[in-house]
């Protein structure tokens, strides 16, 4: 199993009189080279899952083991540093930065790795090719299509060579055109061995033949959704 | 090119420019040495004891030699008026 | 070490090219910040060549200079002064000086003349023609370059003063200083004792002041201190105190540095309140981007330290470049106007700047440090962007 949670709970605010129970005692499996999706209304808990899943914080109590790191007992840096190696964002909005070129922002993790600008371009130039947006590589992000900024926002989360990739409402601002491209390029991932985890409530992602397990958020608990 | 070797190429510029401003200060100050010993046999010869730099007041003319109380002295509780009188800070 | 000066480089990189999309405000900032230190700057270039050439310059100034003081003004001292001052043992000679001032009504310029009894033989090293009057000759009278200009004689060598009573003394220019000596004597004119005596309606027994030489230098105050007990109406005034005057007069304590510095500071006050007054809603979502991204807080603050550090620096250096430029090949141009006030008669200030590596130090301090505190410090509240803060769109 790459995703392991264990009686997950989260809790924010926690003693403060604006304390929230966020997630309550979550159990959770994601194996290897699965695409998984999370289905759930706002306010249900499912970012505060994605953060743990995404190493971005370590739960208040429970077990979670992400790519074989318990989060715990992780201190803040190193769980940046797992998280680089182990996760691949693809953000709702696409949260592209519009001022940098694509070939600037799909380099943007590599930065704080010391890592020199030309091995960086040599990483980056297979994805661009890959995802045909070649010609695009100098423009500002802020000036290309739509179809064209959801592809630099895959490019940009596989440029780590993660194992996971993460997709949060991938589809919810996108025609059924783009949606459905979407999800061939995740269902091509997992073909490669990614494990693919989709938040999404959107019927073309949860009826999608490549989705093997679907997971009902509701109130901070999580079960498996047989509908 | 890099923004980074881009901006070491600025400030090398700035320091040439820099290094070849404060090199040509320098022989115009070599230069001017040879008119210091002018300066000195004047000096020494007419008992001068101040720069001729502001000719517009007496205080400021002569600040070495001048007493305290002459920016205010037209009249009691005069007020020193003269522009010079911003600039210069008043002797010790 | 390698792998970290390549992180640390890419850093900058993102800085430098942060600075440059938003260049126009930048561009503002680093305007009035290049503006801020070329005044600081050309202020403590101006004011240490000027200290720097009142103390090459007046190094050779009289040792003791004696003045009548009445009701704390000066008035002419009495030529007998002299003797009571030659039995000052450490006294090697006295000599009265008069010497006063000429109101041009025409060109309301005023203009310095002084009178003495001896003048040794320097025609050649310190005039650009001419030469010093003779022993007993009468009405001569050596110029400087600013006097021969002010006065309008062209190649006449005759003019006119009004003596107290309205009327004229005529002097016959014998002589005209050189421009290398201009910042001494450019609004002089010098003359024998007598003819200065003259022109003042001064009597003989009288002078404006007498000016002591000291058998040993090392000897200067304490040969004063006796001056001043044997004739208390007096002031005594010394070569060292003559040489602190310039030290004090160009200080930061004038009032135009005052100026200048609050001007500097008024400029920083708004430079760093725009910093400080929070992330734009564009920044933070630039931050929980990065941080989502494996960027951790520490490369956070480090960009937006480059990016003022960057900014800063090309400022100061353009900064101090421009204000050496200013004082050294435009002779202080934007200074000369308070510096000489109503003056007519303005000799050129023509300066090699002096700068030291403490000066560049001490304004570096004063422009940079606090500029850097001023949006540094504030860019910790990056730490509080929530990196999940991205997700939640």
């Amino acid at each position: 199993m790459l995703v392991e949670l264990e009686n997950i709970i989260k809790i924010y605010n926690q003693g403060q009189v604006n304390e929230v129970m966020a997630l309550d005692r979550v159990n959770l499996t994601v194996a290897k080279g699965a695409m998984v999706c999370l289905k759930g209304p706002s306010g249900s808990g499912k970012s505060t899952l994605l953060s743990i899943i995404g190493c971005i914080y370590p739960p208040t109590s429970g077990r979670a083991v992400i790519a074989g790191t318990q989060l715990a007992r992780l201190p803040d840096r190193f769980l940046t540093i797992h998280r680089r190696q182990t996760i691949g964002f693809i953000f709702q909005h696409f949260n592209i930065l519009p001022k940098l070129s694509v070939l600037e922002n799909i380099m943007l993790p590599l930065m704080p790795l010391g890592i020199s600008p030309g091995k960086r371009r040599a990483m980056a130039e297979p994805l661009l090719e890959r995802f045909g947006i070649d010609h695009r590589r100098n423009f500002p992000a802020g000036e290309i299509s739509g179809g064209e900024l959801q592809r630099v926002a895959i490019a940009r989360a596989l440029i780590n060579a993660p194992p996971i990739i993460i997709a949060d409402e991938p589809t919810a601002h996108l025609d059924s055109e783009l949606s459905k491209e979407f999800l061939r390029s995740m269902r091509q991932l997992k073909g490669e061995g990614k494990t693919i985890i989709i938040a999404s409530h959107d019927p073309l992602v949860t009826d999608d033949g490549g989705v093997d397990m679907i997971y009902a958020v509701r109130d901070g608990r999580v079960s498996q959704d047989v509908s | 090119m890099r923004p980074s070797t881009l901006y070491a190429i600025l400030m090398l510029t700035l320091a040439i420019v820099a290094g070849a401003v404060t090199v040509h200060g320098r022989q115009r100050a070599l230069l001017e040495m040879d008119s210091s010993a002018v300066r000195d046999s004047l000096t020494r010869a007419l008992g001068l004891t101040d720069l001729c730099l502001a000719t517009e007041a007496r205080y400021t003319r002569h600040p070495a030699l001048t007493d305290d109380l002459a920016p205010f002295m037209d009249y009691p509780a005069a007020l020193e008026h003269f522009p010079t009188g911003l600039f210069w800070a008043p002797p010790r | 070490m390698r792998e970290f000066s390549e992180k640390h480089l890419n850093i900058l990189d993102y800085a430098l090219s942060s600075l440059w999309r938003r260049k126009g405000k930048n561009l503002s900032v680093f305007l009035v910040f290049t503006f801020v230190i070329f005044l600081l700057a050309s202020f403590q270039f101006l004011t240490r060549s000027l200290l720097d050439a009142a103390q090459a310059t007046l190094r050779q100034t009289p040792e003791i200079t004696i003045q009548y003081m009445v009701a704390g003004r000066q008035e002419s001292i009495p030529v007998s002064y002299a003797a009571k001052i030659k039995d000052v043992f450490g006294v090697r000679k006295v000599t009265a000086r008069v010497w006063g001032y000429k109101f041009n009504e025409v060109t309301g310029s005023n203009i310095t003349v002084m009178a003495l009894a001896h003048f040794p033989r320097l025609d050649q090293e310190v005039l650009a023609e001419g030469r010093f009057g003779a022993k007993g000759e009468k009405g001569w009278a050596v110029i400087g370059q600013g006097v021969l200009d002010d006065l309008g004689l062209g190649s006449r060598r005759s003019f006119s003063f009004f003596r107290p009573d309205l009327t004229l003394k005529p002097f016959t220019v014998s002589g005209v200083f050189g421009p290398e000596s201009n910042i001494l004597t450019y609004d002089l004119v010098i003359t024998g004792i007598d003819d200065g005596r003259d022109l003042f309606g001064m009597e003989a027994t009288l002078a404006t002041d007498l000016l002591v030489e000291v058998v040993n230098p090392l000897e200067i105050a304490t040969v004063a201190r006796k001056i001043s007990k044997a004739l208390p109406g007096t002031r005594v005034v010394t070569r060292p105190q003559i040489l602190k005057t310039y030290e004090a007069v160009f200080s930061w304590r004038s009032g135009f540095a005052a100026i200048c510095l609050l001007s500097a500071l008024a400029a920083f006050i708004i430079l760093a309140w725009d910093k400080a007054s929070g992330m734009s809603p564009e920044e933070r979502r630039e931050i929980s981007i990065l941080k989502i991204l494996g960027w951790q807080t520490p490369d956070v603050l480090m960009i937006r330290f480059w990016e003022s550090f960057a900014l800063a620096l090309v400022a100061f250096g353009c900064g101090t470049i421009l204000a050496y430029v200013h004082i050294g090949y435009f002779q202080a141009l934007l200074f000369r106007s308070v510096m000489m006030g109503w003056s007519v008669l303005r000799p050129g200030l023509s300066f090699v700047p002096v700068v030291s590596f403490g000066d560049l130090f001490l304004l570096f301090s004063l422009a940079v440090l606090p500029y850097l505190a001023a949006t540094v410090i504030p860019a910790w509240r990056c730490a509080s962007v929530a990196t999940d803060s991205a997700l939640r769109g």
